[in-house]
């Protein structure tokens, strides 16, 4: 087990440096952030002068080994569209995201399961046949679109929630939370159903298919003729063997919350880094974008690492193997 | 069941409390959003309306500008050129203290020069011709220019005055755009509001300064401005009330808006001038053919063969304004002897390409498409009015921050520009646009079609020291015909200014598109 999590701790490392390296052979693509920085009286000296003191003079291997080597001191440099460290604005921003993804997240998989059981159980039923229906909702209309949707009928219409922001938050000193006010809640909301809302069809969807292929096995069919409950046929062996599968796509949509938060946080102007990434996008500001993406990249990374060790702790037969396999 | 209901109740209280603290003060609180925060709170540090408009309502200049964009007296009482074009005098109101109490006098002044007018700033340029800068009392400042400088009180306009002893006791002395200091975060200055609470990107409060030397003539005992970037979602808080004011209002959703009870649209023009330029300067269009921008007749034809009336009324839903020159009529020295942009005439434009021996010649347009207002729109119907007259353009959308960076390097044969004055004068133009390049000299830093008239280069130095208005104003309006016979540039409209607010709100909208927060009524 420590080896097999050793080999991937050393090849998490060097997908992250990879990632590095392809992000800053594409910043010069994004643009040039001298436009954003100066205003339109600037002298072609100006603009030199802030070249090189930006590192923007030089080739995107040597800005790239800049990065790393104060990345690797815990320093990300300062961002250039806010004239602030970076490792500060993305503490500052975390929470919010994270609030957000975990929030979307728990609706995802609870709803998700749960919607996806009964309707494997009820299939057929006119409810379960509605369900499936508005899933398609789910997975097909783009996530601006949900959000917009969703902030025209109950911010503008009903006039019942936020449109977008915040709320109200509390300061923690290291946190700052909207779990502890009522508008801080309320503005959670309609975020979170639109981030977790394609999240919550997929892994329905996949719940109730896993759930319909095992209710078919041959243990399920002897379960019945033992004369077991339905209910503890139901959730205590179909389901629990369903769940290898979701575990994976699950874990894997985590990282995705977190990532495509960017548009949901885009619509409802939610102050969490997806945002401060799209900001630094438009004004081209490396600093933050190149900490960003590392970030991702290493959250996608750690959520793999952490599925394959649940893996193998779920499901017997892959330790076995894996023991079969040395000897 | 009792338990549930108890902790409900105590969960929901902190807020219940909030709320009904929060109503009675409402009255007077005023929200509004814009697509971008400020970048900076430092008034030396970048050069944008974005900054310098939002900077307005904390710091103050010697002058300002009022509702008509005419220059008002702020931090000076009272100005007046010193003898013989030596420079400008400015007598210190009395009585003035920033906002954390300290008293302002010339020592901030000379101290916010220095500053202003340093390698790290952003706004030196608008010092380039002063050469000194003395007190010879506490409320006496002398600007001592390199020549006569008839347009240096309107070029200082938006130059904030800060504390002397509050910069430098925070390490603050110099504007640093790179890495950012204790000024980029916070603000002391002079004016009407100060910032009392500053989350970057997030939210801005301002509360009214109670010194502040002026009459109010606002009711806002608390404001709070906070950056929307979706505009869907700026409208629909908009209409929904969460925010009070929006800016701006997409140009998409003016009719609706316009029709949609509670809420008012504030039009004008803003006074920036959208135009054409040319790569007019080589021999060749940058896929190698001949460059059929070179012949006058063609950089013509391209003025008579744009339809501006039908982009105006069609694609800016009326809002903007046609224009013949690089400055808005509304700014001084504007030229009125040229006010008449050349006729739409597709038959006289085909006649001029086929003199010139262009027709069907292909080159690229460029234009950015997140800049100015509906930038890409226009040029797709620029593409199709070009392509009639008899010419073959191959349309470039990119979006600014990709842009500007590639017209610096002179990648596009024709390219769509947006100018604004900071000055206000026609002089501006003339020494960014219309100047022959020359970076030791900083003219023609934004002529990028290298457009060179002699007669304009030698008339340039002479406007910008001429005190005399009617001399000055004839070496304007000769500049404004060369430029038009020679069709430098095509001149289109006069950008739309856009807002909106809800129908409880009165105020007023300046041309230079700076929010001033003390002109707003909360009814």
């Amino acid at each position: 087990m420590l080896a097999f999590i050793l080999r991937r701790l050393a090849q998490s490392a060097l997908v992250l440096l990879a990632v590095g390296l392809i992000a800053f052979a594409m910043f010069r693509f994004v643009g040039d952030p001298i436009d954003a920085m100066l205003g339109q009286e600037r002298t072609v000296e100006d603009i030199a002068r802030l070249r090189a003191a930006l590192g923007l003079d030089r080739s995107f291997v040597e800005q790239y080994l800049r990065f790393l080597g104060g990345a690797l001191q815990g320093e990300f440099g300062v961002s250039w569209r806010l004239g602030r460290p970076v490792g500060r604005l993305l503490a500052e921003r975390a929470p919010a995201t994270l609030e957000l993804a975990l929030v979307s997240g728990v609706l995802a998989v609870g709803l998700g399961i749960g919607l996806g059981v009964y309707t494997a159980l009820r299939r057929g039923g006119w409810l379960a046949g509605a369900i499936m229906t508005g899933s398609l909702i789910g997975v097909s209309l783009p996530t601006f679109l949900i959000g917009i949707l969703l902030i025209w009928v109950f911010s503008v219409e009903l006039g019942w929630l936020p449109s977008f922001g915040r709320g109200e938050t509390v300061d923690l000193g290291f946190w700052t939370t909207g779990f502890l006010t009522v508008s801080g809640l309320k503005a959670l909301i309609l975020p979170s159903i639109t981030l977790g809302l394609y999240q919550m069809t997929l892994i329905m969807r996949l719940v109730r298919a896993e759930m319909l292929e095992v209710l078919r096995a041959d243990y399920i069919r002897f379960a019945r003729a033992r004369g077991l409950r339905e209910r503890s046929i139901h959730f205590r062996h179909a389901l629990k063997n369903t769940l290898a599968p979701v575990i994976t796509v699950t874990g894997l949509q985590i990282g995705a919350i977190v990532a495509f938060a960017i548009i949901t946080e885009t619509v409802f102007q939610w102050p969490g880094v997806g945002l401060l990434f799209i900001n630094a996008v438009q004004a081209v500001d490396i600093p933050v974008m190149a900490a960003y993406l590392m970030l991702i990249a290493a959250l996608f990374v750690a959520i793999n690492l952490i599925v394959d060790i649940l893996y193998v702790m779920i499901d017997p037969r892959l330790r076995a193997d894996r023991a079969g396999a040395a000897r | 069941m009792r338990l549930i209901a108890a902790l409900f109740a105590a969960a929901l209280a902190p807020g219940l409390v909030a709320a009904s603290f929060a109503a009675p003060v409402e009255a007077a609180e005023f929200r509004w959003a814009a697509t971008a925060d400020a970048a900076t709170l430092d008034p030396h540090a970048q050069n944008t309306a974005t900054v310098l408009g939002f900077l307005n309502n904390v710091y103050e200049g010697l002058v300002r500008r009022g509702r008509d964009m005419a220059l008002e007296s702020a931090l000076a009482e009272r100005w007046e050129a010193l003898e013989g074009g030596a420079g400008w005098r400015f007598h210190l109101r009395k009585g003035v203290t920033f906002h954390d109490g300290a008293a302002f006098d010339a020592e901030d002044v000379l101290f916010s020069h220095a500053r202003a007018a340093s390698k790290q700033s952003d706004v030196a340029s608008w010092f380039a011709q002063v050469r000194a800068v003395e007190a010879p009392d506490p409320y006496t400042v002398d600007f001592l220019t390199t020549a006569p400088s008839p347009i240096f009180p309107d070029s200082i306009a938006n130059f904030m005055i800060m504390d002397k002893g509050w910069a430098e006791a925070n390490g603050a002395a110099l504007p640093d755009r790179e890495t950012g200091n204790f000024a980029t975060l916070n603000a002391n200055g002079t004016g009407a509001f100060r910032v009392t609470l500053r989350e970057p990107g997030l939210q801005t409060v301002l509360e009214p300064f109670d010194k502040w030397w002026g009459t109010p003539e606002h009711n806002i005992t608390r404001a709070i401005h906070k950056p929307i970037k979706n505009p869907a979602t700026a409208l629909a808080s908009l209409i929904s009330g969460a925010v009070d004011f929006i800016e701006p209002a997409p140009i998409q959703d003016i009719e609706r808006l316009r029709a949609t009870d509670g809420v008012q649209v504030i039009e004008g023009v803003e006074a920036r001038t959208i135009f054409f330029g040319f790569r007019q300067n080589r021999e060749r269009l940058l896929d190698g053919g001949a460059n059929i921008f070179k012949d006058v007749r063609v950089r013509e034809a391209v003025n008579h063969a744009i339809n501006v009336e039908a982009i105006v009324t069609v694609i800016l839903r009326g809002a903007a304004q046609p224009v013949s020159q690089l400055i808005d009529p509304a700014s001084r020295g504007y030229s009125h002897a040229r006010a008449a942009r050349p006729a739409f005439d597709l038959d006289k434009a085909k006649a001029l390409i086929a003199e010139a021996g262009a027709s069907g010649a292909a080159f690229t347009l460029a234009c950015p498409n997140d800049r100015y207002i509906a930038d890409a729109a226009v040029c797709q119907a620029v593409v199709g009015m070009l392509a009639q007259a008899g010419l073959a353009p191959r349309l470039v959308t990119l979006p600014a921050a990709q842009y500007f960076a590639a017209l610096r390097e002179r990648q596009f044969d024709m390219y769509l520009l947006g100018w604004s004055a900071d000055t206000f004068d026609a002089e501006h133009p003339i020494r960014f646009l219309a100047a022959t390049p020359d970076a030791e000299k900083k003219l023609g830093s934004w002529n990028f079609g290298g457009f060179s008239n002699d007669r304009v280069d030698a008339l340039l130095p002479l406007i910008q020291t001429e005190l005399d208005e009617a001399a000055r104003q004839a070496m304007l309006d000769e500049v404004a015909a060369i430029l038009q016979d020679e069709a430098a540039y095509v001149p289109l409209y006069v950008q739309p200014l856009l807002w909106a607010a809800r129908a409880n709100i009165a105020l007023s909208q300046r041309a230079d598109n700076f929010f001033i927060l003390r002109w707003v009524t909360v009814n």
